[in-house]
Formats: structure tokens, sequence, C-alpha cells
């Protein structure tokens, strides 16, 4: 076999796996997130624990809380903590614009805002291409991380964060 | 006989002289005595002379008597009384003439009483014709007594003449007596002085003159320069024999010197030569001059050394001057060619500068229609200057509308971001209601696309807003530095108008600097063909210097074994 034939044959060979159409990925299996963007980088949440997105307005800031709670904002009437979710993935700050969003989440009886630089949309994200989380990625960051999809989408584990105690302020002003 | 010279000498002499003073003596009493005898006649002489006198007046007297006797005139009488005075004067001149002579004396007093009786009996006739007559005179004097005393009287004298002949006569017997004794002592004493001096003069000149002479041979034989004579002259005590030592002596020291010139002459300079006494002339010079000769000699050595190496140098200098010289002239001959070269050059120049000045006339011409241009220029400048003040205006208004687009742009902008927003929670929300929300998602997501094209659409037109923006600021920006640089380019213009026209004052003065350049120029060809001329003459000068220095080279030669041979002349010398 010449290299011209085998050359051509590899060529072939590689344009019919590319024109195959993938089968449609079964309906149990879809995981419908939203896909937004922190810095650089494209995070996402399950879809179901969303209540709504809104511009970030009238955020007031809460003096003696840690330092991932920006403040707090009015969503119709209710008042909401806001988090910084690139103070726990060490993301470089770009300071406070209209353009950021606020995700409003809801999960066991507690309700808060994550902040994010860009919201991308809703998207479905197949079960099993979720890759486990890196190993470089230690802590919290390892507590918090459901996966990593093909398309280096960082997907966030909501419930996990909702239920972390750290989360939870009790601080007492003495005197 | 142990005399000495001066002392013969002297006996010689005094030995003439003697007889000299005899034979003057001698003669002396001779003339004294002469003397004498001359006087003595001449006494005689005076004694007759007043007899004879003393006679002629008596017979004076005698006369006059006679005369008045015989006239009685008183005026005949006049000798009478004349002579009576002479008489007695007569009288007493005799007497003391013959006071030395007894025998005259007793004669004179034998004479005084008749000269007294004959003036008596003159008197008395003289008297009685007076007083009386002729006849009684006549009588007295007829008596004869005056004849007879006048007769003695002459008698008287004729005897006192003749004794005075006699002692005049032996008087003059002794005068011619004595005149030849003494021409006899005067001839033999001067013959005898004549022969003793001749002695002498033989005697002094063979003891003085001999010896003498043959000592003035030695000295002329010392004078040509022969010291090999002695003097041969017996040793004496006298002057001569001290001279003769003298001269040995001399003759001595001379070869002394002699043979000390001699080791000189052969080139021995070691001679020293003690001088006799402080004051020899000879001896110190001949010190001296060998001191001087062994110094010059010294000098000369080196001299001779120097010249010797000087003169090798001049030989390897004339070598390279002759050299030099042929060099030179190679050169001179390269240097008429290139004076050719550069005369046909000046004459191509001189035409040149004819078209150069052509030239220039044509370009001050075309400097003048410059100077319209860019007045010209200057006009259009400010035209254009206008306009893009124009163009300014316009482009301020396209900036502000740029602005205000993208006011519009923005307010779209956030439009488009809300209708993201809510198309997202609109999905959120059909995804809550399940089943039923499936369509309105379907809505929603059509929403997000438009929504999202929109926002598309917008950051085109703000990124060609942007692109318009730059493009308005840049263009205004060059707007305003073209402003600046018509401004500059008006300014620019005018000084440039004013350039040109300096320019053309200056092309002018350059189309007369160019006539002056061909005039120049003429001038310098006809400078290049006299140095051309000289640059011949130089070749030729050039030749003789070479031939010059081949001589000099010669020359130098010849000096340099010069040299050589004063050298070895020079180191026969042993100092």
């Amino acid at each position: 076999m010449t290299d011209g034939s085998r050359a051509r044959q590899i060529l072939r060979d590689r344009a019919q796996a590319l024109a195959r159409v993938p089968p449609p990925p079964a309906a149990d299996t879809i995981l419908e997130v939203l896909e937004f963007g922190l810095a650089s980088e494209r995070y996402a949440i399950e879809q179901r624990y969303v209540q709504e997105v809104q511009p970030l307005r009238e955020l007031t800031p809460l003096p003696g809380t840690p330092a991932f709670i920006l403040g707090i904002v009015n969503v119709r009437g209710r008042i909401v903590p806001v988090l910084d979710l690139k103070k726990f993935f060490e993301l470089p700050e770009r300071g406070l614009t209209d353009l950021h969003r606020t995700i409003i989440v809801r999960g066991h009886d507690l309700e808060i805002g994550l902040l994010a630089d860009v919201i991308i949309g809703i998207s479905g994200v197949a079960v099993e291409s979720l890759q486990p989380s890196l190993p470089t990625l230690t802590g919290i960051r390892a507590d918090y991380l459901r996966g990593v999809t093909g398309r280096r989408l960082v997907v966030l584990a909501v419930e996990r964060i909702l239920s972390d105690p750290k989360i939870i302020v009790h601080e007492e002003v003495e005197g | 006989m142990k005399w000495n010279v001066g002392t013969k000498i002297g006996v010689g002499f005094g030995i003439v002289l003697t007889i000299f003073v005899i034979v003057g003596a001698v003669s002396y009493r001779s003339v004294v005595r002469q003397t004498e005898t001359a006087g003595a006649v001449t006494h005689s002489y005076a004694v007759e002379n007043a007899l004879t006198e003393l006679l002629a007046a008596l017979q004076d007297a005698e006369t006059g008597q006679r005369g008045y006797l015989i006239t009685g005139a008183d005026s005949y009488l006049e000798p009478y009384t004349n002579a009576l005075p002479e008489i007695e004067q007569h009288r007493r001149e005799l007497s003391s003439l013959l006071a030395d002579n007894p025998e005259q004396l007793a004669h004179l007093d034998a004479l005084g009483p008749l000269i007294t009786q004959k003036l008596t009996e003159l008197q008395q006739t003289i008297d009685i014709r007076r007083s009386k007559d002729f006849a009684s005179a006549q009588a007295v004097v007829l008596t004869g007594a005056g004849k007879n005393t006048m007769d003695s009287i002459r008698g008287v004298l004729q005897e006192m003449r003749a004794a005075q002949e006699r002692t005049l006569r032996v008087r003059t017997a002794a005068r011619e007596l004595d005149a030849r004794d003494t021409t006899s002592a005067i001839l033999l004493g001067t013959l005898l002085a004549v022969i003793i001096a001749a002695i002498a003069g033989v005697i002094i000149t063979r003891d003085i003159a001999v010896p003498l002479r043959s000592l003035t041979g030695v000295a002329e034989r010392i004078t040509v320069g022969d010291l090999t004579v002695g003097t041969k002259v017996k040793p004496r005590g006298d002057e001569i024999g001290l001279l003769a030592l003298a001269f040995e002596r001399m003759g001595h020291s001379l070869r002394t010197l002699a043979d000390g010139a001699e080791r000189i002459a052969a080139g021995d300079l070691r001679v020293t030569v003690q001088p006799q006494s402080p004051n020899d002339q000879l001896g110190n010079s001949f010190a001296r001059m060998t001191d001087n000769l062994r110094r010059q000699i010294g000098g000369m050595v080196e001299a001779a050394a120097v010249l010797g190496s000087a003169s090798s140098q001049i030989v390897a200098s004339s070598t390279q001057l002759a050299s030099g010289a042929s060099e030179s002239a190679a050169a001179v001959t390269e240097t008429t060619a290139t004076v050719e070269e550069v005369r046909q050059t000046a004459h191509l120049a001189s035409q040149k500068a004819r078209v150069v000045a052509d030239t220039a006339q044509k370009s001050a011409q075309i400097a003048q229609s410059g100077r319209k241009s860019a007045a010209d220029v200057v006009s259009g400048m400010e035209r254009i200057r206008t306009q893009m003040e124009a163009i300014a205006e316009s482009m301020v208004r396209l900036s502000e509308q740029g602005q205000t687009i993208g006011q519009i742009i923005a307010t779209v902008e956030d439009l488009a971001s809300q209708s993201t927003l809510l198309a997202v929670n609109a999905a959120i929300e059909a995804a809550k209601a399940g089943e039923q929300g499936k369509g309105f998602g379907v809505v929603a997501q059509e929403v997000k696309s438009l929504a999202e094209q929109s926002r598309q659409a917008t950051d085109r037109v703000r990124t060609i807003l942007g692109d318009i923006q730059k493009a308005t600021t840049a263009a205004a920006m060059a707007t305003e530095q073209g402003g600046k640089a018509v401004e500059a380019g008006a300014r620019h213009t005018e000084t440039a108008g004013e350039s040109i026209g300096t320019l053309a004052a200056s092309v002018n003065e350059a189309a007369q600097a160019a006539t002056q350049i061909a005039a120049s120029s003429q001038q310098q060809l006809v400078g290049m063909d006299q140095v051309a001329v000289a640059m011949e003459n130089i070749k030729v000068t050039g030749a003789q210097n070479m031939a010059s220095a081949r001589q000099l080279e010669n020359a130098a030669r010849n000096i340099n074994e010069l040299g050589q041979r004063l050298k070895q002349l020079a180191d026969a010398y042993r100092i």
C-alpha cells in the first residue's frame, strides 16, 4: 500500500466519523443548567434552584460580615444577601457595575443571590459528560464543585453551597 | 798687557791730544808775539806821523807870519793862529808816545826850547810889522835867526825819525824769527800727531776690528741660519772676549732651540724648552709655541677626525642630494606635464566660465519670473486656508452628531440587555411550569436570540461609530494641523517669496560674478601659460642642479679623501 492511498484512507475515515450524527441523549440524563460568567471562566448551576435573574441594583453593604458577603439587595420586598463566588474561587475582582447580575437561588428554605459578571443563558448538559473535579482543586472549591464538562463549563453544586454552615452568619457585636 | 778696549782707545787719543795741546800753546805764544810786534810797529808809525805833523804845523805858522809880514793883512795871519794850538797838541802827543823811550825823550826835551824860541821870533816879527812897518820886520827876518832855529828843529826831528826807524827794524826782525819757529813747531807737531794716531789706529784696528769682524761674520751666518759655527776667538779678558763668550752661549741656546725645532719638525711635540730667563722672548715664545702647537695639533687631530667623519657624512648627504636632485628633476618633469594639463583645464574652465556667465543671465530672468509665481502661491495659500477653516467646522458638527448616535446606541444596548435578562427569567419561569411551559420556553429562547442579535447589531454599530469617531477626531486634528500647516505654508511662501527675491538679486550678482570669473579665467589662462614657461625654465634649472649635485658629490668624495689624508698626517704627530 502506497503512502498516498493510505493518507487518503485516513482522511476518508475522519470525514465519515465527523459526518456521523450523534444519537440524541436520553431525557432523564439531560441536566438543565443556567450558564454564567465569572471573570473569564464559565460556570453553571442547576436550573431548578434558580428563582430569577436580576440586575444588580441598590446593593447595600453590610458591616461585620465575612468578605464573601457583598451586601444585601431588595427583591420585591424580600431581603436577599448577595454572595461573591469569586472570593471562593480566588478569581480577580473587577469592581461592581450596573452590568453585574444577581442570580436569585432558593434551597433548604434559604434564598441568596449569587453575583455573576454576565448571564449566558439556559442550556442542557449530559450527566455522563460531567467529569470529576480536578485534583488541583482542593478545599472549599472541591466541596462546591459538581463537575466539569468537556467544554470547560464548571457546574457548581448549589445544594452544597446552600447547606454549608459557613455561609450562615451569626455574629454579635459586643457592646 | 791686560788693557781693555776703552783704555787702549783712551791712550791713543790721549797722546794725540797732548801733542795738539803743545802745538796750540806754541801757536798761541807766537800769535801773542806777532800782536805785540804789530803794536810796536803801529807805535813807531804814530810817532813818525806826529813828528811830521809837528813840522807841518811849524811850517804853517811860519807861512802865516811871512804872509802877514809881506801883506800886513790880518787875513794872512790865520794859519799862524791856527797852528799855535796844534803845535802844543803835537808836543803833548809826542811826550805821551815816547814816555817809554828815554832816548827819544831826550831828543824831545832838546826840541822844546827850540820851538819856543822859534815861536817867540815869529811873535816878535809880527808885533814889529804891526807896530812899525815892513822894513823893520824885514830887517829882523834878515838877521837869519829864525831860519837857523828852523833848521835846528828840522835836524832834531830828522834824528828822532831815524831813531824810531831803527827800533822798528829791530822789532820786525824778531817777529820774523819767531814766526819761523812757530811754523816749524806746528808742522812737526802735526806730523807727529798723525803718525801716532796712525799707529794707534792700526793697533786698535788689529786688536778690536778683526775679532769684531769675525764675530760679525758669525752673526751674519747665524742671521742666515747657520748655527754650526764657533767664534774662533782666543780667550780674552776684555769686552771682545765677553762678546765672544756671549756669542758662544747664544749659539748654544739657538742650537738647543733649533734641535727642539728639528724634533718638532720631525713630528715629536713632546719637546719642553726651559726659557733661559724671564726675559727670554725666544725661549718663552718657543715654549708657548710648543704648547700652542701641542694644543693646536691636538685640536687638529680631533678636527681631522671630525673632518673625516663630517666629510663621510657630506659624501652621504651629497649622494642623497644628487639622488634627490634626480628625483626633483623627475618631479619637475611630472609637474611640467601637470602644469600643461592644468593649462588645458584652465582653457576649458575659461570656456565653461563664459557658458556659466550666459546661464547666469538666463537664471536671473528665471528668478524674476519665480518671484511673480511666489506672489501667486501666497494668494493661493490664502484661499486654501479659508477652505480648511470650513472643513474644520464641518468636522466639529460631525463629531457632535457621532456623540448623539453613541447615546442612542447605549439606550438600545440597555434595552437588549434587559430583553436578554427577561428572556432568561421567562425560560426559568417556563421550566418551573413543567410540560405546560415548554412552548413558552421556546418563545423565551427566541426572545433571547433576538435580544442577542440586537446586542450584536449594536456592538457592530458601536464599533463602526467608534471608528467613525476616531476617524472624525483624526480628521479634526488633521484639519487643524492642516490649517496650521496652511498658515505655516503661507508664511513659508512669503519667506520663499522674499527668498526668491533675494535669490534673484543673488543670481544677478552671480551673473556679474560669473562675468568677472570669465575675465579672471582668461587672465588665469595667460598666467598658466607663463607658469608653463617658468616650469620649463625650472626644468632646465633642475637639470643643472642635478649636474651640480653630481659635481658636489665628486667634490665631497675628494674632501673625504683629503680628510682621510689629513687624519693620517695628524696621526703622525706624537703629542
